[in-house]
Protein backbone atom coordinates (compact mmCIF):
# COMPACT_ATOMS: atom_id res chain seq x y z
CA UNK A 1 0.00 0.00 0.00
CA UNK A 2 1.28 3.43 -0.90
CA UNK A 3 2.19 6.23 1.45
CA UNK A 4 -0.36 8.32 -0.36
CA UNK A 5 -3.11 5.93 0.63
CA UNK A 6 -1.92 5.96 4.27
CA UNK A 7 -2.07 9.74 4.26
CA UNK A 8 -5.60 9.62 2.95
CA UNK A 9 -6.59 7.19 5.70
CA UNK A 10 -4.93 9.35 8.33
CA UNK A 11 -7.01 12.35 7.29
CA UNK A 12 -10.18 10.27 7.27
CA UNK A 13 -9.35 8.97 10.76
CA UNK A 14 -9.02 12.50 12.17
CA UNK A 15 -12.31 13.43 10.53
CA UNK A 16 -13.96 10.33 11.99
CA UNK A 17 -12.59 10.97 15.49
CA UNK A 18 -13.80 14.55 15.16
CA UNK A 19 -17.29 13.09 15.30
CA UNK A 20 -16.72 11.08 18.50
CA UNK A 21 -18.24 13.01 21.39
CA UNK A 22 -16.74 12.77 24.88
CA UNK A 23 -19.88 12.18 27.00
CA UNK A 24 -18.76 14.29 29.99
CA UNK A 25 -17.46 17.31 28.12
CA UNK A 26 -19.98 17.09 25.28
CA UNK A 27 -17.34 17.98 22.69
CA UNK A 28 -15.48 15.84 20.16
CA UNK A 29 -12.13 14.19 20.89
CA UNK A 30 -10.20 16.23 18.31
CA UNK A 31 -11.47 19.58 19.59
CA UNK A 32 -10.63 18.46 23.13
CA UNK A 33 -7.09 17.61 21.92
CA UNK A 34 -7.46 14.10 23.30
CA UNK A 35 -5.91 12.38 20.27
CA UNK A 36 -2.14 12.06 20.02
CA UNK A 37 0.53 10.06 18.14
CA UNK A 38 -1.65 9.11 15.19
CA UNK A 39 0.22 7.01 12.67
CA UNK A 40 -0.92 4.96 9.69
CA UNK A 41 1.33 2.39 8.12
CA UNK A 42 0.19 -0.06 5.49
CA UNK A 43 -3.39 0.40 6.60
CA UNK A 44 -2.58 -0.19 10.28
CA UNK A 45 -3.84 2.70 12.38
CA UNK A 46 -2.43 3.45 15.83
CA UNK A 47 -3.19 6.42 18.08
CA UNK A 48 -3.39 7.39 21.74
CA UNK A 49 -6.44 8.77 23.53
CA UNK A 50 -5.46 11.06 26.40
CA UNK A 51 -8.07 11.01 29.14
CA UNK A 52 -8.32 13.67 31.83
CA UNK A 53 -8.22 11.05 34.59
CA UNK A 54 -6.91 7.48 34.76
CA UNK A 55 -10.04 6.70 36.78
CA UNK A 56 -12.31 7.64 33.86
CA UNK A 57 -15.42 5.42 34.03
CA UNK A 58 -16.07 6.01 30.32
CA UNK A 59 -12.76 4.53 29.14
CA UNK A 60 -14.30 1.51 27.39
CA UNK A 61 -17.22 3.48 26.03
CA UNK A 62 -14.90 6.01 24.39
CA UNK A 63 -12.72 3.29 22.91
CA UNK A 64 -15.76 1.55 21.44
CA UNK A 65 -17.06 4.82 19.97
CA UNK A 66 -13.66 5.41 18.31
CA UNK A 67 -13.66 1.97 16.69
CA UNK A 68 -17.24 2.50 15.55
CA UNK A 69 -16.38 5.86 13.99
CA UNK A 70 -13.48 4.40 12.00
CA UNK A 71 -15.42 1.42 10.66
CA UNK A 72 -16.67 3.09 7.44
CA UNK A 73 -13.14 4.16 6.39
CA UNK A 74 -11.86 2.09 3.50
CA UNK A 75 -8.39 0.62 3.52
CA UNK A 76 -7.99 0.22 7.30
CA UNK A 77 -6.66 -3.24 8.12
CA UNK A 78 -6.33 -2.85 11.85
CA UNK A 79 -6.86 -0.23 14.58
CA UNK A 80 -4.71 -0.11 17.69
CA UNK A 81 -5.85 2.35 20.40
CA UNK A 82 -3.78 3.19 23.47
CA UNK A 83 -5.68 4.71 26.35
CA UNK A 84 -3.68 6.84 28.75
CA UNK A 85 -4.33 9.77 31.06
CA UNK A 86 -2.93 13.11 32.01
CA UNK A 87 -4.85 14.13 35.08
CA UNK A 88 -5.91 17.74 34.98
CA UNK A 89 -5.33 19.92 38.02
CA UNK A 90 -7.87 22.18 39.62
CA UNK A 91 -8.12 25.87 40.17
CA UNK A 92 -8.56 25.25 43.85
CA UNK A 93 -5.05 26.53 44.45
CA UNK A 94 -6.23 30.06 43.95
CA UNK A 95 -5.59 32.10 47.06
CA UNK A 96 -4.09 29.14 48.94
CA UNK A 97 -0.76 27.45 49.41
CA UNK A 98 -0.09 24.76 46.84
CA UNK A 99 0.68 21.18 47.81
CA UNK A 100 3.72 20.22 45.82
CA UNK A 101 3.10 17.41 43.34
CA UNK A 102 -0.61 17.11 44.17
CA UNK A 103 -3.02 17.76 41.30
CA UNK A 104 -6.39 17.50 43.02
CA UNK A 105 -7.62 17.45 46.59
CA UNK A 106 -10.84 15.65 47.51
CA UNK A 107 -12.25 16.55 50.92
CA UNK A 108 -14.45 13.84 52.42
CA UNK A 109 -16.74 15.44 54.96
CA UNK A 110 -19.95 14.88 56.90
CA UNK A 111 -22.39 17.06 58.77
CA UNK A 112 -22.03 14.86 61.87
CA UNK A 113 -19.88 12.06 63.23
CA UNK A 114 -20.40 8.31 62.95
CA UNK A 115 -21.63 8.13 59.38
CA UNK A 116 -18.58 6.23 58.07
CA UNK A 117 -16.60 9.12 56.70
CA UNK A 118 -13.18 7.59 57.39
CA UNK A 119 -14.23 4.20 56.01
CA UNK A 120 -15.46 5.96 52.88
CA UNK A 121 -12.20 7.94 52.56
CA UNK A 122 -10.07 4.81 52.79
CA UNK A 123 -12.15 2.80 50.35
CA UNK A 124 -12.39 5.67 47.87
CA UNK A 125 -8.62 6.05 47.92
CA UNK A 126 -8.21 2.34 47.25
CA UNK A 127 -10.84 2.37 44.48
CA UNK A 128 -9.15 5.35 42.76
CA UNK A 129 -5.81 3.52 42.98
CA UNK A 130 -7.43 0.44 41.49
CA UNK A 131 -8.70 2.55 38.60
CA UNK A 132 -5.11 3.54 37.86
CA UNK A 133 -4.69 6.85 39.69
CA UNK A 134 -1.92 7.85 42.10
CA UNK A 135 -3.57 8.61 45.42
CA UNK A 136 -2.61 9.78 48.91
CA UNK A 137 -4.58 10.14 52.13
CA UNK A 138 -4.43 13.02 54.59
CA UNK A 139 -6.23 12.09 57.79
CA UNK A 140 -7.09 15.45 59.27
CA UNK A 141 -9.76 14.20 61.63
CA UNK A 142 -8.68 16.12 64.70
CA UNK A 143 -11.00 14.25 67.05
CA UNK A 144 -10.51 10.62 66.07
CA UNK A 145 -7.78 10.06 63.50
CA UNK A 146 -8.05 6.30 62.89
CA UNK A 147 -7.09 5.88 59.25
CA UNK A 148 -3.68 4.33 60.12
CA UNK A 149 -5.60 1.67 62.09
CA UNK A 150 -7.98 0.95 59.21
CA UNK A 151 -5.04 0.52 56.86
CA UNK A 152 -2.93 -1.47 59.31
CA UNK A 153 -0.12 1.09 59.36
CA UNK A 154 2.39 0.69 62.17
CA UNK A 155 5.20 2.82 60.75
CA UNK A 156 5.62 6.51 61.49
CA UNK A 157 6.56 9.19 58.98
CA UNK A 158 10.29 9.77 58.59
CA UNK A 159 11.66 13.25 58.98
CA UNK A 160 14.70 14.20 56.91
CA UNK A 161 15.91 17.80 56.59
CA UNK A 162 12.55 19.20 57.68
CA UNK A 163 10.72 17.13 55.07
CA UNK A 164 8.21 14.51 56.17
CA UNK A 165 8.12 11.20 54.30
CA UNK A 166 4.75 9.54 54.94
CA UNK A 167 4.49 5.76 55.39
CA UNK A 168 3.00 3.99 52.38
CA UNK A 169 0.50 1.17 52.27
CA UNK A 170 -0.97 -0.39 49.10
CA UNK A 171 1.08 2.28 47.26
CA UNK A 172 -0.85 5.02 49.10
CA UNK A 173 1.17 7.54 51.17
CA UNK A 174 -0.69 8.35 54.39
CA UNK A 175 -0.31 11.28 56.77
CA UNK A 176 -2.41 11.37 59.91
CA UNK A 177 -3.05 13.43 63.00
CA UNK A 178 -2.63 10.09 64.80
CA UNK A 179 1.12 10.17 64.05
CA UNK A 180 1.35 13.38 66.06
CA UNK A 181 0.06 11.93 69.34
CA UNK A 182 0.55 8.73 71.33
CA UNK A 183 -2.32 6.21 70.93
CA UNK A 184 -5.10 6.59 73.47
CA UNK A 185 -4.12 10.12 74.45
CA UNK A 186 -6.99 12.59 74.12
CA UNK A 187 -6.55 14.95 71.21
CA UNK A 188 -7.17 18.51 72.15
CA UNK A 189 -6.29 20.83 69.35
CA UNK A 190 -6.55 24.53 69.86
CA UNK A 191 -7.14 26.68 66.81
CA UNK A 192 -3.58 27.97 66.28
CA UNK A 193 -2.05 24.51 66.92
CA UNK A 194 -4.36 22.94 64.39
CA UNK A 195 -3.55 25.68 61.94
CA UNK A 196 0.17 25.05 62.46
CA UNK A 197 0.02 21.31 61.99
CA UNK A 198 -2.20 21.44 58.91
CA UNK A 199 0.10 24.04 57.39
CA UNK A 200 2.98 21.63 58.04
CA UNK A 201 1.08 18.77 56.43
CA UNK A 202 0.55 20.90 53.36
CA UNK A 203 3.99 22.47 53.13
CA UNK A 204 6.46 19.92 54.47
CA UNK A 205 5.18 16.50 53.38
CA UNK A 206 6.76 14.71 50.43
CA UNK A 207 3.66 13.29 48.79
CA UNK A 208 5.35 12.51 45.48
CA UNK A 209 3.30 12.91 42.30
CA UNK A 210 -0.40 12.45 43.13
CA UNK A 211 -3.49 12.64 40.93
CA UNK A 212 -5.70 12.83 44.01
CA UNK A 213 -5.16 13.53 47.67
CA UNK A 214 -8.12 12.31 49.72
CA UNK A 215 -8.55 14.40 52.87
CA UNK A 216 -10.56 12.86 55.67
CA UNK A 217 -12.11 15.91 57.31
CA UNK A 218 -13.18 16.18 60.95
CA UNK A 219 -16.95 15.59 61.25
CA UNK A 220 -19.30 18.49 61.72
CA UNK A 221 -19.44 22.07 60.57
CA UNK A 222 -17.47 23.96 63.18
CA UNK A 223 -14.43 26.15 63.26
CA UNK A 224 -11.91 23.33 62.68
CA UNK A 225 -13.69 22.21 59.52
CA UNK A 226 -14.03 25.71 58.18
CA UNK A 227 -10.39 26.61 58.68
CA UNK A 228 -9.35 23.28 57.13
CA UNK A 229 -11.53 23.93 54.11
CA UNK A 230 -9.78 27.26 53.81
CA UNK A 231 -6.23 26.08 54.45
CA UNK A 232 -6.24 23.03 52.21
CA UNK A 233 -6.60 23.77 48.48
CA UNK A 234 -9.72 21.63 48.06
CA UNK A 235 -10.78 20.83 44.48
CA UNK A 236 -14.15 19.63 45.69
CA UNK A 237 -15.88 17.95 48.57
CA UNK A 238 -17.75 14.68 48.95
CA UNK A 239 -20.43 14.66 51.64
CA UNK A 240 -21.05 11.33 53.36
CA UNK A 241 -24.43 10.79 54.96
CA UNK A 242 -26.64 8.00 56.31
CA UNK A 243 -30.10 7.50 54.78
CA UNK A 244 -32.43 8.65 57.56
CA UNK A 245 -34.37 11.91 57.53
CA UNK A 246 -32.13 13.75 59.98
CA UNK A 247 -29.26 13.10 57.59
CA UNK A 248 -30.88 15.60 55.28
CA UNK A 249 -30.54 18.42 57.80
CA UNK A 250 -26.91 17.48 58.52
CA UNK A 251 -26.06 17.26 54.85
CA UNK A 252 -27.69 20.64 54.31
CA UNK A 253 -25.51 22.20 57.02
CA UNK A 254 -22.34 20.69 55.56
CA UNK A 255 -23.26 21.85 52.12
CA UNK A 256 -24.00 25.38 53.27
CA UNK A 257 -20.59 25.59 54.90
CA UNK A 258 -18.73 24.65 51.72
CA UNK A 259 -20.92 26.86 49.59
CA UNK A 260 -20.13 29.78 51.87
CA UNK A 261 -16.44 29.48 50.98
CA UNK A 262 -17.11 28.52 47.33
CA UNK A 263 -15.70 24.99 47.56
CA UNK A 264 -17.42 22.92 44.83
CA UNK A 265 -19.62 20.02 45.99
CA UNK A 266 -18.70 16.83 44.10
CA UNK A 267 -21.77 15.06 45.45
CA UNK A 268 -23.35 12.98 48.20
CA UNK A 269 -22.51 9.38 49.14
CA UNK A 270 -25.18 7.46 51.05
CA UNK A 271 -23.47 5.14 53.51
CA UNK A 272 -25.05 2.30 55.56
CA UNK A 273 -27.86 1.98 53.04
CA UNK A 274 -29.59 -1.35 53.76
CA UNK A 275 -28.57 -4.43 55.73
CA UNK A 276 -28.56 -7.71 53.89
CA UNK A 277 -28.92 -10.39 56.57
CA UNK A 278 -26.48 -13.24 55.92
CA UNK A 279 -28.74 -15.71 57.79
CA UNK A 280 -32.20 -15.14 56.34
CA UNK A 281 -31.34 -13.08 53.24
CA UNK A 282 -33.78 -10.41 54.33
CA UNK A 283 -33.02 -6.79 53.42
CA UNK A 284 -33.50 -4.41 56.34
CA UNK A 285 -33.21 -0.65 55.82
CA UNK A 286 -31.93 -0.07 59.39
CA UNK A 287 -31.35 3.63 58.84
CA UNK A 288 -34.30 3.97 56.45
CA UNK A 289 -33.52 4.42 52.78
CA UNK A 290 -33.15 6.98 50.03
CA UNK A 291 -32.29 9.90 52.36
CA UNK A 292 -28.98 10.58 50.63
CA UNK A 293 -30.54 10.64 47.21
CA UNK A 294 -33.40 12.81 48.44
CA UNK A 295 -30.88 15.23 49.95
CA UNK A 296 -28.95 15.34 46.67
CA UNK A 297 -32.10 16.15 44.70
CA UNK A 298 -33.27 18.78 47.16
CA UNK A 299 -29.87 20.43 47.41
CA UNK A 300 -29.29 20.12 43.64
CA UNK A 301 -25.96 18.28 43.87
CA UNK A 302 -25.01 14.96 42.23
CA UNK A 303 -25.85 11.72 43.99
CA UNK A 304 -22.66 9.65 43.76
CA UNK A 305 -23.93 6.28 44.98
CA UNK A 306 -24.86 4.16 47.99
CA UNK A 307 -22.92 1.68 50.11
CA UNK A 308 -24.92 -1.01 51.96
CA UNK A 309 -24.25 -1.99 55.57
CA UNK A 310 -22.05 -5.03 55.47
CA UNK A 311 -20.16 -6.71 58.25
CA UNK A 312 -17.20 -7.35 55.98
CA UNK A 313 -16.56 -3.59 55.55
CA UNK A 314 -16.33 -3.15 59.30
CA UNK A 315 -14.25 -6.32 59.82
CA UNK A 316 -11.91 -5.38 56.98
CA UNK A 317 -11.43 -1.92 58.49
CA UNK A 318 -10.77 -3.27 61.97
CA UNK A 319 -8.22 -5.72 60.61
CA UNK A 320 -6.45 -3.05 58.62
CA UNK A 321 -7.20 -4.70 55.28
CA UNK A 322 -9.91 -2.61 53.58
CA UNK A 323 -12.58 -4.33 51.54
CA UNK A 324 -11.12 -3.28 48.17
CA UNK A 325 -7.93 -5.16 49.13
CA UNK A 326 -9.33 -8.14 51.06
CA UNK A 327 -12.39 -8.73 48.82
CA UNK A 328 -11.85 -6.99 45.46
CA UNK A 329 -14.53 -9.20 43.89
CA UNK A 330 -17.29 -8.20 46.35
CA UNK A 331 -20.24 -6.04 45.21
CA UNK A 332 -19.15 -3.56 47.87
CA UNK A 333 -15.80 -3.04 46.14
CA UNK A 334 -17.74 -2.55 42.90
CA UNK A 335 -19.91 0.09 44.61
CA UNK A 336 -16.81 1.99 45.72
CA UNK A 337 -15.29 1.74 42.23
CA UNK A 338 -18.44 3.24 40.74
CA UNK A 339 -18.43 6.14 43.19
CA UNK A 340 -14.70 6.73 42.62
CA UNK A 341 -15.27 6.87 38.85
CA UNK A 342 -18.12 9.36 39.31
CA UNK A 343 -15.91 11.56 41.47
CA UNK A 344 -13.03 11.44 38.98
CA UNK A 345 -15.22 12.55 36.10
CA UNK A 346 -16.84 15.32 38.16
CA UNK A 347 -13.36 16.65 38.95
CA UNK A 348 -12.30 16.53 35.29
CA UNK A 349 -15.38 18.55 34.36
CA UNK A 350 -14.80 21.07 37.16
CA UNK A 351 -11.18 21.52 36.09
CA UNK A 352 -12.19 22.08 32.47
CA UNK A 353 -14.67 24.76 33.53
CA UNK A 354 -12.31 26.54 35.88
CA UNK A 355 -11.48 30.16 35.08
CA UNK A 356 -8.93 32.02 37.20
CA UNK A 357 -9.63 35.44 38.71
CA UNK A 358 -7.19 38.08 37.51
CA UNK A 359 -5.99 40.25 40.36
CA UNK A 360 -4.43 43.53 39.24
CA UNK A 361 -1.27 45.01 40.77
CA UNK A 362 -1.52 48.03 43.03
CA UNK A 363 0.49 51.13 42.16
CA UNK B 1 -27.83 30.04 43.87
CA UNK B 2 -24.05 29.92 43.40
CA UNK B 3 -22.27 32.97 44.80
CA UNK B 4 -21.23 35.61 42.24
CA UNK B 5 -17.63 35.26 41.11
CA UNK B 6 -15.31 37.97 39.78
CA UNK B 7 -13.45 37.58 36.53
CA UNK B 8 -10.97 40.34 37.34
CA UNK B 9 -10.20 42.72 40.17
CA UNK B 10 -8.01 45.77 39.64
CA UNK B 11 -7.43 49.41 40.49
CA UNK B 12 -8.13 51.55 37.39
CA UNK B 13 -6.67 54.59 39.20
CA UNK B 14 -5.51 55.56 42.70
CA UNK B 15 -9.01 56.32 43.93
CA UNK B 16 -11.03 53.30 42.96
CA UNK B 17 -11.27 49.50 42.78
CA UNK B 18 -12.97 47.81 39.85
CA UNK B 19 -14.47 44.30 39.66
CA UNK B 20 -15.67 42.76 36.42
CA UNK B 21 -17.96 39.87 37.31
CA UNK B 22 -18.29 36.62 35.42
CA UNK B 23 -21.89 37.48 34.53
CA UNK B 24 -20.63 40.62 32.78
CA UNK B 25 -21.60 43.12 35.49
CA UNK B 26 -19.05 45.80 36.40
CA UNK B 27 -18.68 47.31 39.87
CA UNK B 28 -16.59 50.36 40.71
CA UNK B 29 -15.93 51.21 44.35
CA UNK B 30 -14.38 54.33 45.87
CA UNK B 31 -11.45 53.26 48.08
CA UNK B 32 -12.87 55.01 51.12
CA UNK B 33 -16.30 53.42 50.65
CA UNK B 34 -14.64 49.98 50.70
CA UNK B 35 -12.67 50.80 53.83
CA UNK B 36 -15.81 52.09 55.56
CA UNK B 37 -17.67 48.90 54.60
CA UNK B 38 -15.05 46.64 56.23
CA UNK B 39 -16.89 43.63 57.74
CA UNK B 40 -14.19 42.64 60.29
CA UNK B 41 -14.85 42.26 64.01
CA UNK B 42 -13.03 45.45 64.94
CA UNK B 43 -15.17 47.51 62.55
CA UNK B 44 -18.55 45.85 63.19
CA UNK B 45 -19.96 44.59 66.50
CA UNK B 46 -20.29 40.85 66.04
CA UNK B 47 -23.42 40.56 68.16
CA UNK B 48 -25.45 43.58 67.23
CA UNK B 49 -24.10 44.13 63.71
CA UNK B 50 -23.62 47.77 64.68
CA UNK B 51 -20.80 49.56 62.88
CA UNK B 52 -18.23 50.64 65.47
CA UNK B 53 -15.85 52.19 62.97
CA UNK B 54 -16.04 56.00 63.03
CA UNK B 55 -16.17 57.60 59.62
CA UNK B 56 -14.18 60.60 60.83
CA UNK B 57 -11.25 58.33 61.72
CA UNK B 58 -10.68 57.25 58.14
CA UNK B 59 -8.38 59.48 56.11
CA UNK B 60 -9.77 60.95 52.86
CA UNK B 61 -6.90 59.63 50.78
CA UNK B 62 -7.07 56.03 51.97
CA UNK B 63 -6.33 53.30 49.42
CA UNK B 64 -5.47 49.59 49.25
CA UNK B 65 -1.76 49.01 49.87
CA UNK B 66 -1.81 45.28 49.11
CA UNK B 67 -4.36 42.56 48.52
CA UNK B 68 -4.69 38.84 47.95
CA UNK B 69 -7.38 36.29 47.21
CA UNK B 70 -8.64 34.16 50.11
CA UNK B 71 -9.48 30.61 49.08
CA UNK B 72 -12.18 30.54 46.43
CA UNK B 73 -14.50 33.01 48.08
CA UNK B 74 -13.01 36.34 49.12
CA UNK B 75 -10.58 39.23 48.72
CA UNK B 76 -8.40 40.38 51.60
CA UNK B 77 -7.30 44.02 51.51
CA UNK B 78 -4.60 45.78 53.51
CA UNK B 79 -5.35 49.50 53.47
CA UNK B 80 -2.88 52.36 53.66
CA UNK B 81 -3.93 52.92 57.32
CA UNK B 82 -2.47 49.41 57.99
CA UNK B 83 -5.91 47.95 58.60
CA UNK B 84 -5.66 44.43 57.15
CA UNK B 85 -8.26 42.27 58.93
CA UNK B 86 -11.08 42.77 56.45
CA UNK B 87 -12.01 39.73 54.37
CA UNK B 88 -14.45 40.83 51.69
CA UNK B 89 -16.38 37.82 50.42
CA UNK B 90 -17.45 38.04 46.77
CA UNK B 91 -21.02 37.86 48.01
CA UNK B 92 -20.48 40.96 50.15
CA UNK B 93 -18.64 42.81 47.38
CA UNK B 94 -21.52 42.17 45.00
CA UNK B 95 -23.97 43.49 47.62
CA UNK B 96 -21.79 46.58 48.07
CA UNK B 97 -21.86 47.41 44.35
CA UNK B 98 -22.88 51.08 44.29
CA UNK B 99 -24.09 51.20 40.68
CA UNK B 100 -27.66 52.47 40.03
CA UNK B 101 -28.67 49.05 38.71
CA UNK B 102 -27.85 47.36 42.05
CA UNK B 103 -29.02 50.33 44.18
CA UNK B 104 -31.75 52.11 42.25
CA UNK B 105 -32.61 55.56 43.61
CA UNK B 106 -36.32 55.68 44.37
CA UNK B 107 -38.49 58.54 43.09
Amino acid sequence: MSQEKDKEISEAVMKGLGRVIEPDFKKDLVTLKMIEDLSVKDGIVTFTVILTTPACPLKEEIKKACLEALKPIEGIRHVDIHMTARTTGGGAKEGKAEIEGVKNVIAVSSGKGGVGKSTTSVNLAIALTELGAKVGILDSDVYGPNIPLMLGINALPKQVNNRWFPPKVYEIPVMSMAFMAPPGAPLIWRGPMLHGIITQFIRDVEWGELDYLVVDMPPGTGDAQLSLAQLVPVTGTVIVTTPQEVALSDARRGLAMFQKVNVPILGIVENMSTFHCPNCNHETPIFSQGGGEKAAIELKVPFLGRIPIDLSIRVAGDEGRPIGISHPESPLSAAYLKIAGNIASRISILNSEFQPITLGTLA
Amino acid sequence: MPAPTPQSIDAPDRRRVRIVWRDGHESIYENRYLRLSCPCASCVNEWTGERTLREADIPKEIRPASWHLVGQYALSIEFSDHHDTGIYSYELLRKLCPCPLCHPVSG
